[in-house]
């Protein structure tokens, strides 16, 4: 544009606004009525769409698919197309080019002409641009699905994005037949922590199925998710689960639910996903779940494993007793029969049976109701035992897993890092079953077995994880836990507490071995010296435990109540339960011989110490809310010194006078002010008790 | 006559574009106006009868101890408050009910049942059984806390 | 009367020319699409007032802000409309920014003697655009905690200096407290205030210049 050009445009531009009008009233009023009807459309959206307000922002929750607002979409998408060291073009050089052209607009296209017509080159590139970020957020919005479709209501996926994720990235790749419920229950080789710790079994069910079956987790979501929570499903009965699904609202459960045939909508791949999630492809579990009732902790296998899958497959036509009328006199076949159905009057046909039956029908006595149903029973054989046709019921994967599973189970393998570390350094002594053994460290003691059930269910997970990181010094167990000197830290120790927990279900050894029945024949007071005196001391005044003969002891406890600790152990100490242990004649030997004692003299020495048994009294029931980062009501519970010195209502302890100390008012429901504590549970008599006296005898830091 | 015309429209045009002004303006004013007032308007959070417990753990002529929680909301903070008091009979019929707090400085006072007193360990204030001070530095009797009793239950009106 | 309270003032203030040279200025013969920058300016007073009623609650912590919008959606009178009119007057101010740069564009009135005014209407293009980013993150909700997530990590992909400008953006390393705090401040305080200089030279200019007229068939 040249000057002569410039003048021409502004005396023609004069000529045009004195043809115009004022732009009050005749341009504003359309302003006015342009920004009406843009308020009113708002208001409207307002009203009809409403504005958004999400869940809360969770920064843990790494599953949530984020999306721009929209107009910065077509931004987004454009990314998608510059991939790796590309990035940086889509990111700065086209979004500055973009802008820098914006800015030079009016010197690039500097000509006189300003109809669109004669000006190509912008009104092209303007189009084109304007088609291209339509285009573009079109293509995000249909690529992107919207942030709710996927983060809503799986709380499977959210459960592994916060646990697994971490490491594993969005999914995992199993090999077939791995045991994945055991481990993670019991974590892995390279540095995967015991998850058994944190997780209940159920949420570890969810998410095996979830890493093997992702899309049923969704499938689950978005059909049943609606209902049923995950964990409450997993693991259940397969032919339930593939009842309820198939059939609709005519499983019984269903009838009268306004719910969809969700056979007929999820094609047979998506049915098999859902099944798959619900009853992950672990053969532990679908064995535990399925097989265990009948056959218990595992099957003998002989054949191969192709014959075991066949068996599986087939179900209950795998038993093939042959028709023993071919083979025995009418007159075997009853008397056989007889003995089945009451071994006492029927003994003739025992030496018959253990001949001929006992290959199959090792040690028990198939029932028939009567003696013509067992005599017709034997005659014809075949498949009187009604195993489920499991190929019908399971879908492939997990009829792999479970094969694979009870071909291992029955040589006996495991897997996981509890596996490892107690082959390492439990094995030695308690032997690889955990069926222990003669005990290394003193002559002719023997190790009674831990992989019993009756031993694990006696025993809770922190009693376990106790006894291995602080050992059992007077059975000739060190402390293994690295606190206390040994090699293993948390996270190991919580792996071979999950390992030892997986034996509660399936016990390697079903039996103790013999224990010489002499060792345990002793009196009261021999039982006392080997057994209570390593923490009670030798007179039983004190030691790691709390004094048996002080004044505060005895007045605490009646026969009964010493009998029940002994029996039960203590909740809130390292005694464990001795009635697993000792009979009951033997514990009631016990507590006449502790009664028996003379009460001590001395007060004092018979109070329960600071650091033995108080702290963790302290440490296992305050500190959860009373912890130096947080401190509930100022007090801190974590030491002698701040016990005794913080709090807002500070000192929570007055020694010698329990009455007047906060701590025991407290803890007795006896406060002034405030609630009292712990808020929930109440502390146990005993602990409660122990507090006491060791405020009484002047809250000693021993 | 176009002049006329002119005009005419001209101030057609001034009338509808003010007015449209004025339809946004109240649009939008009238609503922020609520806006502004809403938590003024908002009931002043009566005192209202508030369910305790039962009467009858009250024992005759020994003051019991009450504790209820009552939860307040002026914006988005939840705030929970303890509410704490004595109820005294003397003949299971007339109820009284006083604030556990000193009167002197805000301390908890307690019954002392085997001295038949409140004690307020702050400053050793010590009052009767029916709040009226009977030592110390407590400057009035304990507050007393309207109360009333329906089929056994008690109510104190507070909030 | 009212004429001698007009002329008092307008001896002190000189009110007319002002009132002469904003409102009685003649303009060309123009279509409805010259309503688009009025709009505009419409839908950014809108923001502003609405922005102004929703910082009257609105606290900018992230233990707070989700309440606090939470509080103005569903507890205040007439709360959902204010808010309601301020996210959809940001999207609005987008639309009618973008359709106002294409008329000026097809009508090629950017050119002499415009430029400047263009130049000053692409900077309000870019505060329009940063006004949407920076308010996106106040909710504090699901949405707009991990949309600003991927929105600054673009922001951090350019070579050599991204990791810094990322660091810059969000007050550290993570998306924080921090982020929030300046995402705010940058909302209510830095953009407003830009945002009016730019309108009002934008506004003198166009008054100046006058309204470009729309070019005939071979202009």
């Amino acid at each position: 544009m040249n000057e002569q050009e410039k003048k021409d445009y502004l005396e023609e531009y004069k000529k045009k606004k004195e043809k115009g009008l004022p732009f009050f009233p005749d341009i504003l009023f359309k302003d006015a009525v342009v920004s009406l009807i843009i308020f009113l459309a708002l208001i409207a959206l307002a009203y009809f769409v409403g504005v958004p307000l999400e869940e809360r922002a969770n920064p843990a929750d790494s599953s949530y698919t984020p999306r721009p607002e929209w107009y910065f979409l077509f931004l987004f998408q454009l990314l998608k197309y510059f991939p790796g060291n590309l990035e940086v073009i889509g990111v700065v050089v086209v979004p500055t080019l973009g802008v820098l052209l914006l800015f030079a607009l009016p010197f690039l296209d500097a000509s006189r002409f300003r109809h669109f017509a004669r000006r190509p080159w912008v009104s092209g590139v303007t189009a084109l641009t304007m088609v291209g970020i339509v285009v573009l957020t079109v293509l995000a919005l249909y690529e992107t699905p919207p942030p709710a479709a996927t983060a809503a209501g799986d709380p499977t996926a959210a459960l592994y994005a916060a646990n697994c994720a971490g490491c594993h990235g969005p999914s995992i790749q199993v090999p077939e037949g791995t045991n994945l419920h055991e481990v993670i229950a019991q974590g892995g080789h390279t540095g995967m922590p015991a998850w058994g710790a944190d997780l209940t079994s159920d949420q570890i069910d969810a998410l095996a199925g979830f890493i093997l079956s992702p899309s049923g987790s969704r499938f689950f979501a978005e059909t049943c998710g609606d209902c049923h929570a995950a964990e409450d499903l997993v693991a259940s009965e397969p032919a339930e689960l593939k009842n309820a699904l198939v059939q609709g609202t005519a499983y019984g459960a269903h009838a009268g639910l306004d719910i969809p045939q969700w056979a007929g909508i999820l094609s047979l791949e998506e049915q098999t996903a859902l099944l798959n999630f619900l009853v992950a492809p672990d053969g532990q579990r679908l064995f535990a779940t399925n097989c265990a009732s009948c056959h218990g902790a595992s099957v003998a296998v002989s054949g191969a494993e192709e014959e075991l899958r066949a068996t599986i497959l087939q179900g209950g036509l795998h038993l093939d007793m042959p028709a023993w009328g071919n083979r025995l006199t009418e007159e075997e076949i009853r008397s056989l029969a007889a003995y089945v159905i009451d071994p006492e009057s029927g003994a003739d046909g025992k030496p018959l049976y253990q001949e001929k039956c006992t290959a199959c029908h090792p040690g028990r006595v198939p029932s028939a109701d009567t003696l013509t149903a067992a005599v017709e029973i034997i005659t014809t054989g075949g498949s009187h035992e009604t195993m489920p046709v499991w190929g019908e019921l399971l879908t492939p994967e997990q009829m792999d897993a479970l094969v694979t599973y009870t071909w291992d189970a029955a040589r006996g393998t495991g897997s996981g890092l509890g596996q490892d570390i107690f082959s390492q350094n439990c094995s030695s002594c308690h032997g690889p079953f955990g069926e222990g053994g003669p005990n290394p460290t003193r002559d002719g003691d023997i190790i009674a077995p831990i992989s019993t059930a009756e031993y694990l269910k006696t025993r809770d997970d922190i009693t376990l994880r106790a006894i291995i990181a602080q050992g059992q010094p007077n059975f000739g167990m060190s402390p293994f836990g690295l606190a206390y000197g040994g090699p293993l830290d948390d996270t190991a120790i919580d792996a071979l507490v999950a390992f030892l927990r997986a034996w509660e279900n399936n016990p390697p050894v079903d039996l103790p071995p013999d224990v010489p029945a002499d060792t345990l024949s002793l009196t009261g007071g021999e039982v006392f010296a080997t057994v209570c005196s390593q923490c009670h001391g030798v007179n039983a005044d004190g030691g790691v435990g709390s004094s048996l003969r002080s004044t505060a002891f005895r007045a605490a406890n009646t026969p009964e109540s010493i009998f029940v600790t002994i029996n039960a152990g203590h909740e809130d100490t390292a005694m464990i339960a001795w009635g697993g242990i000792l009979t009951a004649q033997q514990i009631q030997d016990i507590v006449d011989f502790l009664l028996s004692l003379p009460v001590s003299e001395d007060g004092q020495s018979g109070a329960p110490s600071f650091r033995v048994a108080v702290l963790p009294i302290l440490q296992a029931k305050c500190e959860i809310c009373h912890s130096a980062s947080d401190p509930g009501g100022g007090w801190v519970a974590s030491d002698y010194d701040s016990v005794m010195t913080t709090g807002d209502n500070a000192p929570a302890v007055i020694p010698g006078d329990a009455a007047a100390s906060l701590l025991a008012q407290k803890i007795q429901n006896l406060q002034t002010f405030g609630d009292k504590m712990p808020p929930r549970q109440d502390l146990t008599p005993e602990a409660i008790q122990i507090i006491l006296d060791w405020i009484a005898a002047g809250a000693l830091d021993n | 006559m176009a002049e006329d015309r002119s005009v005419s429209r001209r101030s057609f045009l001034t009338v509808a574009t003010v007015a449209i002004g004025g339809v946004i303006t109240a649009i939008m004013g009238i609503p922020a106006v609520a806006y502004i007032i809403g938590p003024a308007l908002k009931k002043q959070s009566e005192q209202e009868w508030i369910p305790v417990g039962r009467a009858s753990k009250v024992e005759l002529g020994v003051p019991a101890l009450f504790k209820v929680k009552i939860q307040r909301k002026a914006g988005w903070i939840l705030n929970e408050q303890e509410l704490s008091f004595y109820v005294l009979t003397e003949d299971g019929r007339d109820f009284i009910a006083m604030s556990n707090i000193c009167t002197h400085l805000g301390c908890r006072a307690r019954w002392v049942a085997n001295e038949g007193i409140f004690f307020c360990p702050c400053h050793n204030g010590v009052f009767a059984k029916d709040g009226t001070v009977l030592g110390g530095p407590p400057p009035r009797p304990l507050d007393r806390v309207e109360v009333k009793v329906e089929d056994d239950q008690l109510f104190i009106l507070g909030g | 009367m009212l004429t001698r309270i007009e002329n008092w003032i307008e001896q002190r203030i000189g009110w007319r020319a002002a009132w002469e040279a904003i409102f009685l200025r003649k303009i060309p013969k123009v279509n409805w699409l010259y309503t688009l920058g009025s709009a505009s300016l419409f839908v950014a007073i809108n923001q502003i007032v609405t922005g102004i009623l929703l910082t009257l609650y609105y606290v900018p912590t992230p233990d707070h802000a989700y309440d606090t919008v939470q509080f103005i959606t569903y507890e205040l009178p007439a709360g959902w409309f204010i808010r309601g009119l301020h996210h959809y007057g940001a999207s609005a101010m987008v639309i009618l920014a973008v359709l106002h740069m294409l008329r000026v564009i097809a009508y090629g009135a950017y050119k002499y003697p415009r430029e400047v005014t263009w130049t000053s209407g692409v900077l309000l293009l870019l505060v329009v655009m940063g006004f949407g980013f920076t308010g996106y993150l106040l909710p504090w909700d699901q949405r707009a905690f991990w949309a600003t997530i991927v929105g600054t990590r673009i922001a951090g992909t350019p070579p050599v200096v991204g990791d810094f400008i990322l660091r810059v953006i969000r007050g550290g390393p993570e998306l924080s407290e921090v982020t929030l705090a300046r995402f705010y401040g940058v909302h209510v305080w830095v953009l407003p205030a830009v945002l009016l200089l730019l309108v009002g030279v934008h506004m003198v200019l166009v008054i100046r210049n006058g309204i470009s007229a729309p070019p005939e068939r071979g202009e």
